[in-house]
């Protein structure tokens, strides 16, 4: 066994630098005097050079096949990069506020996003463990990080003790797979997986598990939205973009890559976990009054949709997800810009009639937030609507006419939600009004909501970008 | 070879025997003991199959420092296992029928045991007997293995950052003590020779 | 399996084993009375007294007279599994330690693992007993020393990862056969590693308890720490754990650093003293400092003792292990493995 030189360890770059970076904040922070933005301010930098770096070094696979950068990798590691960026940029204010700043918070966020690239990265069993732990240990701290709230501590308690069950059982399945290929790495158990075999997907239900708990994916979503309410509201959204998109990354690699041999077999699983998260999304919705668990269990509803796509199995299905997590990404993020956005003088609120009539005191507000909503229920011509087409495409195309049809009732059903929300604003009598919106999160709004409305007008690059990354996956 | 077996069924029973009595144990602090005497008869086991670095480490991390870290909370929690326990009885039925559930689905899989072609020769390459199992470790963690490693080194980071995020708390009224300060006080900074004229004071 | 099969196969090995292992034991032993002695000894001369003198000729007899009077002095369950552990594992320690070139009982390829992992069993006697002592002064004790031996765990491994680097192997006689330099005693590695030499005597008063680290039986606080409820034959399992494990931590810093048996200068009059002598010498220069130590230094607070620890030591021994692993790589001085 030679050792690795380091001159072939280029596609690890971004992963170098984030982890270096992050560790040179941890000693900037830790013998700083004050604490202020400016950690914050690095991290986002740091995450911009990782974010030109993966764009700039070339494909390749380092370490065996453990470390994989190619087209699909480097798309969703951008839109991991970004997710986490937006998460920092929006936690400015509200950490001030709330005299919750930690310099130690900008750096999990980094180690998570180390995490993450690795886990999209992943090329064989090992490394997609240790990824998904190194992203989900920096998880359970963020959300349990406002220690003195009862509700912020029980959700990291509760994300904590149900990760640590769901990562056992994926660690099951890695096992039960190593024990019946003989493999760790995808490529092997790809070729031994077409003789099948009862233990293989034994192997495999329990990797599914771990994937859809991860994911917040029906039937293992039980701790979303608990998590999603407790956890400081940043946090939230933070939990609901990027790590979403890594661990729907690697649910989408491994799945493919992986186990190609018994593609009816997981394809049953995928079409049962997107059907029920679609209809749990829909209904369980209806009920909320807490605008948080209402954005939990949504998301439970867009990752039902997003494994539409993964169903298909095909190239054009693959492309769908990418798009959809794109498109998700922008949709959360400025759905949660909102949310930050919903302070008073006494502090934050998070109930939806605290919305109610926010058109007549502050229109600008309820104009993004309307439009945003309306994106997530997928009414064209905004993004919304492109990012459910393209993964029902791709389930037509693949003959599942079915989980479509499905999908597009559930989503009907879901709208009713997201419009009630907007009958609220412009329909109900104001409310007190909230404080001025920050400047950094009127940006986030801004270029969310912008991108979702005028995202009809010139989609090419996006779909054209997920349709490479899709196809280096086959 | 009748020695080594001696000593397996030695190690394995005692090992099998504390770890039943570590649940079977009334007293907590007892159950953490037992539990060291399993980590210590596994280590033996590891010892007869000739990995002694992997006994030794065994014993310098699970023995030496988890399990000591287990009797310190165990020690000051003082929590009353008979208590807890009193539902056990109750609860016996569903836990008994669940475990058959899971044995049987386990033989079902290990009936389905296809052993992979690969398997035997992975499994029985030797050692090379020019170098020592912990070189021989060390070859492979340092090289082909040198990612997980450095991953699994980033997790234990964050896990360290967490601890102290989570617990850590300023206290702004503590006196610490601050060595170097101490060390740079000179005769000049630290006293002043004052003339006290008898009767006035100072 | 005939008898003559039997007897060359396994009771003759097994006669040698327990042969030497007794001889090693009594001499161990009677070491550590004298030892015992020459700490009191040390102790009390620095203090301008005279120390024990009244049992045999200069007090020489005072430890057996001790011994005596713990045995005919003569409770259950953990409170007597602790000093018998304390003292199984000092005594287990031995058996690995290479007195003069092939003269120790097993020659195992992770020697220094193994010593390092028993001193780290060492903390569980004191545990054990200062919880089965079902008193708060015991359990303090307890739980002090449960913090600082494990503390300075760490930096004494870290310590041990230079000497490993720079000599390429766990096996304590090839540790001490790569000191066997032409620069005689400079080449041990005590001045090359000058500053791990430091931090692994200090760790080493630690992690045996002694003064100026002693918060484990602080008489002032907590009477007699861990060991306040014991009398007669466990105490003395004690005090018996304790020295031996003085004496190995001494061995241990002989053969790290002070080339074990080898003569200072590889001439003449120095290669007349076989190996066995030079190594019991340096045992006891590493003893004479350890005494010195408890008599000249005041204890420590604890704060103080935790901050030596992680953020003295800790740091000093990481950063050596990594310049010592770089100049040993770039310097081309990697032993060849």
């Amino acid at each position: 066994m030679n050792a690795v030189p380091l001159s072939s360890m280029t596609q690890v770059l971004p992963e170098i630098v984030l982890a270096i970076g992050g560790m040179a904040l941890l000693m900037f922070g830790a013998y700083r005097d004050r604490v202020d933005n400016a950690v914050c301010v690095l991290s986002v930098l740091l995450l911009a050079a990782a974010g030109v770096t993966v764009t700039i070094i070339p494909n390749g696979n380092v370490f065996g096949t453990s470390f994989i950068l190619d087209d699909y990798a480097r798309f969703l590691k951008i839109l991991a990069y970004l997710g986490s960026a937006f998460a920092i940029v929006m936690s400015l204010n509200y950490q001030t506020l709330e005299k919750q700043r930690t310099f130690e918070y900008p750096i999990l966020i980094l180690l998570s996003t180390v995490g993450m690239g690795m886990l999209i990265s992943a090329g064989d069993l090992i490394a997609l463990y240790l990824g998904l732990e190194l992203m989900s240990l920096a998880l359970y701290v963020v959300a349990a990080s406002n220690r003195d709230s009862l509700q912020s501590t029980e959700a990291g308690l509760k994300y904590f003790v149900l990760g640590a069950l769901s990562s056992g059982m994926l660690l099951y399945g890695c096992s039960l797979i190593y024990g019946f290929t003989g493999n760790v790495s995808f490529n092997g158990i790809a070729k031994a997986s077409s003789q099948g075999g009862l233990g293989l997907i034994f192997g495999l239900v329990f990797l599914f598990a771990g994937f859809c708990f991860k994911v917040s994916a029906v039937p293992f979503h039980m701790w979303t939205p608990d998590v999603y309410e407790g956890a400081p509201t940043p946090v939230t959204a933070f939990f609901a973009a990027a790590p979403k998109i890594a661990a729907m990354a690697i649910f989408a690699r491994a799945t493919i890559s992986a186990f190609p041999g018994i593609t009816h077999q997981w394809q049953q699983i995928v079409v049962f976990v997107s059907i029920a998260s679609m209809a749990l999304g829909a209904f369980a919705a209806i009920g909320q009054t807490n605008i948080k668990r209402l954005m939990a269990y949504s998301s439970i509803g867009h990752m039902g949709f997003a494994l539409v796509g993964l169903a298909a199995g095909t190239p054009e299905g693959v492309q769908g997800v990418l798009v959809y997590m794109s498109i998700y990404l922008a949709m959360t993020v400025g759905t949660f810009a909102v949310i930050l956005s919903m302070r008073r003088s006494e502090g934050m609120v998070e109930k939806i009639s605290d919305l109610s009539g926010l058109s007549r005191s502050n229109p600008g507000l309820a104009f993004f937030l309307a439009l945003l909503l309306f994106s997530l229920a997928g009414i064209p011509p905004l993004a919304g609507f492109f990012a459910k087409y393209y993964v029902f495409l791709g389930a037509m195309k693949a003959g599942l006419y079915g989980l479509a049809v499905i999908g597009v009732l559930a989503s009907v059903v879901g709208a009713y939600y997201y419009l009630l929300i907007v009958k609220i604003m412009y329909f109900d009598e104001p409310a007190k009004d909230f404080n001025p919106v920050p400047g950094e999160l009127k940006a986030v709004l801004g270029v969310a909501g912008l991108f979702n409305l005028l995202y009809f007008v010139y989609p090419a690059p996006l779909i054209g970008a997920a349709g490479i990354a899709a196809k280096s996956l086959f | 070879m009748i020695l080594p077996a001696l000593f397996f069924y030695l190690f394995a029973g005692v090992c099998v025997a504390s770890a039943f009595m570590v649940i079977a144990a009334k007293n907590p602090v007892h159950s953490v003991l037992y539990l060291i005497l399993a980590f210590v008869n596994a280590s033996g086991l590891f010892v007869l199959m000739g990995a002694e670095f992997l006994a030794m480490i065994l014993i310098v991390v699970y023995v030496g420092a988890v399990a000591v870290l287990f009797l310190f909370v165990v020690m000051m929690l003082d929590v009353d296992f008979a208590e807890l326990r009193q539902g056990v009885l109750q609860y016996l039925p569903v836990g008994v029928l669940v475990g058959v559930v899971f044995l049987a689905e386990l033989l079902l899989v290990a009936g389905a045991w296809v052993i992979a072609p690969g398997m035997p020769q992975a499994i029985s390459a030797p050692t090379p007997s020019t170098m020592t199992n912990t070189e021989a470790l060390g070859r492979v963690l340092y090289t082909q293995y040198v990612y997980y490693f450095q991953a699994a080194g980033l997790v234990l980071l964050v896990a360290m950052i967490g601890a102290i995020v989570l617990t850590l708390r300023h206290n702004p009224k503590a006196k610490r003590q601050n060595i170097s300060d101490q060390v740079a006080r000179t005769k000049e900074t630290a006293m002043e020779v004052v003339q006290v004229k008898s009767g006035q004071g100072i | 399996m005939t008898f003559a099969e039997l007897w060359t196969g396994y009771l003759w090995p097994l006669i040698v084993i327990v042969a030497e292992s007794l001889l090693l034991l009594v001499l161990l032993l009677v070491s550590i009375a004298y030892v015992l002695l020459a700490d009191r000894k040390i102790w009390a001369a620095v203090q301008m007294r005279r120390g024990p003198n009244v049992v045999g000729p200069f007090g020489l007899l005072q430890s057996f007279a001790d011994l005596l009077k713990f045995v005919l002095k003569a409770n259950k369950g953990v409170f007597l599994l602790a000093p018998l552990v304390t003292c199984t594992l000092a005594l287990g320690a031995w058996a690995v330690i290479p007195v003069n070139a092939g003269w120790m009982i097993a020659d195992i390829n992770v020697g220094v693992l193994y010593i390092f992992a028993i001193s780290s069993l060492m903390v569980y006697g004191i545990i054990m007993a200062g919880w089965a002592s079902n008193s708060k002064y015991a359990f303090l004790s307890a739980v002090r020393s449960a913090a600082q031996m494990v503390s300075y765990e760490v930096s004494i491994g870290f310590v041990i990862i230079c000497v490993l680097l720079c000599a390429g192997s766990l096996k304590l006689s090839v540790i001490v056969a790569a000191q066997d330099t032409r620069f005689g005693m400079f080449g041990w590695y005590w001045l090359p590693l000058l500053p791990m030499f430091v931090v692994f005597y200090v760790s080493a008063l630690a992690e045996t308890n002694r003064p100026p680290f002693d918060l484990v039986e602080a008489e002032s606080e907590l009477v007699a720490g861990f060991m306040v409820e014991y009398g007669s034959s466990p105490y003395m399992m004690f005090m018996l754990g304790e020295y031996v494990a003085i004496a190995t931590m001494c061995a241990m810093g002989t053969i790290l650093f002070l080339g074990g048996w080898l003569p200072p200068f590889q001439v003449a009059p120095f290669t007349w003293v076989p190996g066995v002598i030079w190594f019991v010498l340096k045992a006891l220069f590493m003893f004479f400092l350890f005494a010195m130590a408890k008599a000249v230094v005041p204890r420590y607070r604890y704060d103080q003792l935790m901050r030596l620890g992680w953020k003295v030591f800790l740091p000093l021994s990481l950063a050596m292990v990594v310049i010592v692993a770089a100049v040993l790589q770039f310097g081309g001085l990697a032993p060849k493995g």
